[in-house]
């Protein structure tokens, strides 16, 4: 082997060889919150239509990812089912393939092999990647760094070689890289810098690259709802400032260490490290410009162009925003060391000894983010498997979770794994809301609380069983906490019922059909009697889903009445779409035992195999 | 050169997905329960302990550090009542710490409990530091199964003085001892 050869494979193994000891808890790490919601994706299928709509349908972010979030969860999903690992080994897989890339953009755009190894060892232990190495939803970091660091080593190829075939074939990768993030849009940027600081003359090669992401551009804002509330909203105005500011810091990754357990003076080198790193640095690029290296000012480009697109994101500062980003401070510190290894002893020893320093700060924070996760997500994976482990134990019994604290609902409960198995009867028991802190831009906690009269009448009836998680498995304590209940909770009706669950069937009138698969059709009018409100201004909400049969011929009307007071009907028309309904309650009904609500529809269908006139399909009720 | 670098590349990546290979089979995954419920109700409760959660009716947080958990300002627990509590009464015993944020925005805070309806003494503090309120109840306020106890505090860390929530004390158990 040639010295040549040796580096070009030591620049790539040794850090690869490095982010499987630093990131091995997150190959091990299990599913957690967002995961739940693409592993369910796939229960959503059920012709070629629903495939290709879960594919590309815009979601509530305005994201469309086909590649790393619909096909990475849908696919690994229908072969492994539950099991993480293989979701883990493709995460780890492309991280991998990242670092190769990085190793071969960076020897192509430096024509050092030392400074390549640097700042693929720099990037490797960034703590920005501990997200992703150890948190499958965010794995789409990954696949769309792979997409960009892929496309500019075609590139750079094309501006060596001349050759178009690399030329179009960076363009089939660059146009793809778009199936794994919107992020893939700066590309453009990117290969101009690249082509700027290698080949100037061949920049307008990229003049179609800028084309195609302003037509992307166009065609997302288009399809995609932008958030214009809560924390995906986005804000031009002065605190860009402030958070471009907050991901220059954190991007050195040693201020995480102040989140940890050690001792002072290594918090105090952490959050000091970033100045004296950013200093050097800063000497280095203006060096670098007196000697027109320009070179050397392309991470500032890269730096800017990839944490440029999530800076109006004020509301929604994420480490893992910073995984792209983090190449240029890698790239910056692996031709800095190289540079400085050929200045004399003072300035080797220098950039030896704060290289050292990131290396061992930023390894520490990165191995303690996907600590974190795999802890995080090993007590998700004993409640979630234990929850279906009690449901073969207890087929058709409820199930109540007992002492479910903030961490575990958030990283859980709210995202409803136990439907993954089949079943959703798993609620939390009365008064579990009181401990869990809450988010309303995640979600509202109070609609897993099984009410306390439901609850009574489930325990009496030997229609439920409660567990509560300690010391890493589910433990069954019906019997003590059927004791607690019995004293402490008042049989009142539940404010909130679903039609599908047989806790609430004795708050059912006359009109709604059998339970099927935790469901409820309602007959052309159905009676539900609900707790009356707590207070003035509170609405009756509906969620349900409407069959496309019902709207086959024309729009339906639904009437709804609370406590005789009728308001105007509701048109419904989307075929086999969910809907949500609301309406303001009359005066006079806060604190009210019981109000009755009547729903009546101005037709209904008879499926050909079945006889029954069916309406709506029920979904909850609830007044708040 | 390039090539084998890339043959080493292939040789890391085919390893992994080897790695994956037990994963291959859809399968459906479960982790056992523990089924025996002998559990009753406890006279004495920790805080940290997930078994007796049920017991800490209201104004409990999460447990924190593994070892005790905030309350608000009013918190309730409901405890067995020792063995001859209906004739000898019983000792309430809150272990709890007062912290040195709460007292620098109040200065002072008295605990105040009520236990099946019978108002005990109220206790006031001034100094930082950890703390038993400990008071007898007598036999007739002890003649059930067990004893709701509330606890309120005149002076607390409304939400938003040092952090979102609203904090009273920290409290490590809470228990009902025999006379």
């Amino acid at each position: 082997m040639t010295r040549e050869r040796a580096l070009a494979t030591a620049a790539w193994a040794l850090p690869a060889l490095v982010c499987l000891l630093v990131y091995w808890p997150g190959l091990r790490a299990w599913f957690q919150q967002d995961d739940f919601a693409w592993l369910g994706l796939t229960s959503e299928i059920h012709s070629q239509r629903d495939f290709w709509r879960t594919m590309f349908e815009p979601k509530a972010q305005g994201t469309i990812r086909p590649w790393s979030e619909r096909a990475y969860f849908m696919g690994l999903y229908t072969l492994f089912g539950m099991d993480a690992l293989p979701f883990r080994v493709v995460a780890f897989a492309t991280q991998l393939l990242n670092l190769f890339l990085l190793s071969r953009f960076t020897q192509r755009l430096t024509g050092s092999w030392w400074a390549a190894g640097g700042a693929v060892l720099f990037w490797t232990v960034n703590p920005s990647l501990g997200g992703p190495m150890s948190w499958s939803s965010s794995y789409n970091q990954l696949m769309c760094t792979a997409f960009l660091l892929g496309a500019l080593v075609l590139f750079q190829k094309y501006l060596e070689t001349d050759r178009g075939a690399y030329y179009w074939a960076q363009m089939a990768v660059f146009v793809m890289g778009f199936g794994a993030l919107e992020m893939n849009i700066v590309y453009p940027a990117l290969a101009a810098l690249v082509a700027l600081v290698s080949r100037a003359r061949k920049v307008w090669s990229t003049a179609p690259m800028f084309a195609i992401s302003l037509a992307y551009l166009v065609f997302h804002s288009m399809v995609a709802v932008t958030p214009t509330t809560g924390p995906y909203a986005k804000y031009y105005d002065r605190s860009i400032w402030k958070t471009l500011w907050h991901y220059m810091y954190t991007s050195f990754g040693s201020p995480k260490l102040a989140e940890l357990d050690l001792p002072l003076w290594i918090w105090m080198a952490g959050i000091g490290l970033p100045y004296v790193l950013g200093a050097a640095l800063l000497c280095y690029a203006v060096r670098m410009a007196w000697e027109h290296r320009w070179v050397a000012l392309l991470p500032a480009g890269w730096f800017i162009s990839l944490i440029g697109p999530v800076l109006p994101l004020k509301d929604h500062l994420t480490e893992y925003y910073l995984t792209m980003p983090s190449i240029a401070l890698a790239l910056w510190m692996g031709m800095g060391l190289e540079w400085s290894w050929r200045k004399g002893f003072l300035a080797r020893a220098l950039a030896l000894v704060l290289a050292c320093c990131y290396l061992v700060a930023a390894a520490i924070s990165g191995r303690s983010v996907a600590q974190y996760n795999y802890d995080r997500s090993n007590r998700v994976r004993q409640l979630v498997l234990g929850v279906a482990r009690a449901h073969e134990l207890h087929p058709g019994k409820e199930i109540l979770l007992q002492g479910v604290g903030t961490e575990l609902y958030w990283s859980a409960v709210n995202d409803q794994p136990f439907r993954l198995s089949g079943f959703d009867d798993v609620h939390l028991t009365p008064g579990s809301e009181e401990h869990i802190e809450a988010h309303p831009e995640l979600g509202d906690v109070t609609a897993f609380v099984f009410p306390p009269g439901a609850t009574l009448r489930a325990l009496r009836k030997n229609q439920a069983v409660v567990y509560t998680l300690d010391g890493g498995k589910l433990r069954n304590i019906t019997a003590s906490y059927k004791a607690v209940a019995m004293s402490q909770l008042k049989d009142e009706l539940a404010r909130r019922i679903d039609a599908g669950n047989a806790a609430y069937g004795g708050q059912l009138g006359a009109g709604w059909e059998p339970i099927t698969k935790g469901y409820r059709w309602m007959g052309q009018q159905s009676e539900v009697y609900l707790g009356g409100p707590r207070k003035e201004g509170e609405k009756l909400y509906l969620s349900g889903f409407c069959a496309a049969l019902l709207v086959e011929k024309g729009p339906i009307h639904l009437s709804v009445s609370i406590d005789g007071v009728v308001f105007p009907p509701s048109k419904i028309e989307a075929p086999d779409r969910a809907f949500d309904l609301s309406y303001p309650l009359p005066p006079g009904l806060a604190g009210k035992d019981k109000v009755t609500v009547n729903l009546s529809l101005d037709r209904t269908y008879i499926p050909p195999d079945d006889g029954r006139p069916l309406g709506l399909v029920f979904g909850s009720l609830a007044i708040r | 050169m390039r090539r084998l670098s890339f043959r080493g590349a292939a040789a890391l990546l085919t390893l992994l997905l080897m790695a994956a290979a037990p994963g291959c089979r859809r399968r459906t995954t479960t982790v056992e329960t523990v089924e025996e419920d002998n559990a009753q109700l406890a006279s004495v409760v920790q805080t940290n302990d997930a078994k007796a959660s049920m017991q800490l009716l209201k104004g409990f947080y999460d447990i924190e550090n593994g070892a005790w958990r905030w309350t608000k300002s009013e918190f309730s627990v409901t405890l067995k009542a020792p063995p001859e509590a209906r004739t000898k009464g019983a000792v309430l015993k809150l272990s709890f710490s007062v912290t040195e944020p709460l007292l620098q925005h109040t200065r002072t805070t008295t605990l105040s409990a009520v236990a099946n309806g019978s108002v005990l003494e109220p206790e006031t503090y001034t100094k930082a530091g950890q703390y038993t309120y400990e008071r007898k109840i007598p036999a007739a306020d002890v003649q059930g199964e067990a004893v709701t106890i509330d606890f309120r505090l005149d002076k607390f860390l409304t939400a938003g003085q040092v952090e979102e929530r609203e904090l009273g004390l920290v409290v490590a158990s809470a228990g009902l001892y025999p006379q």
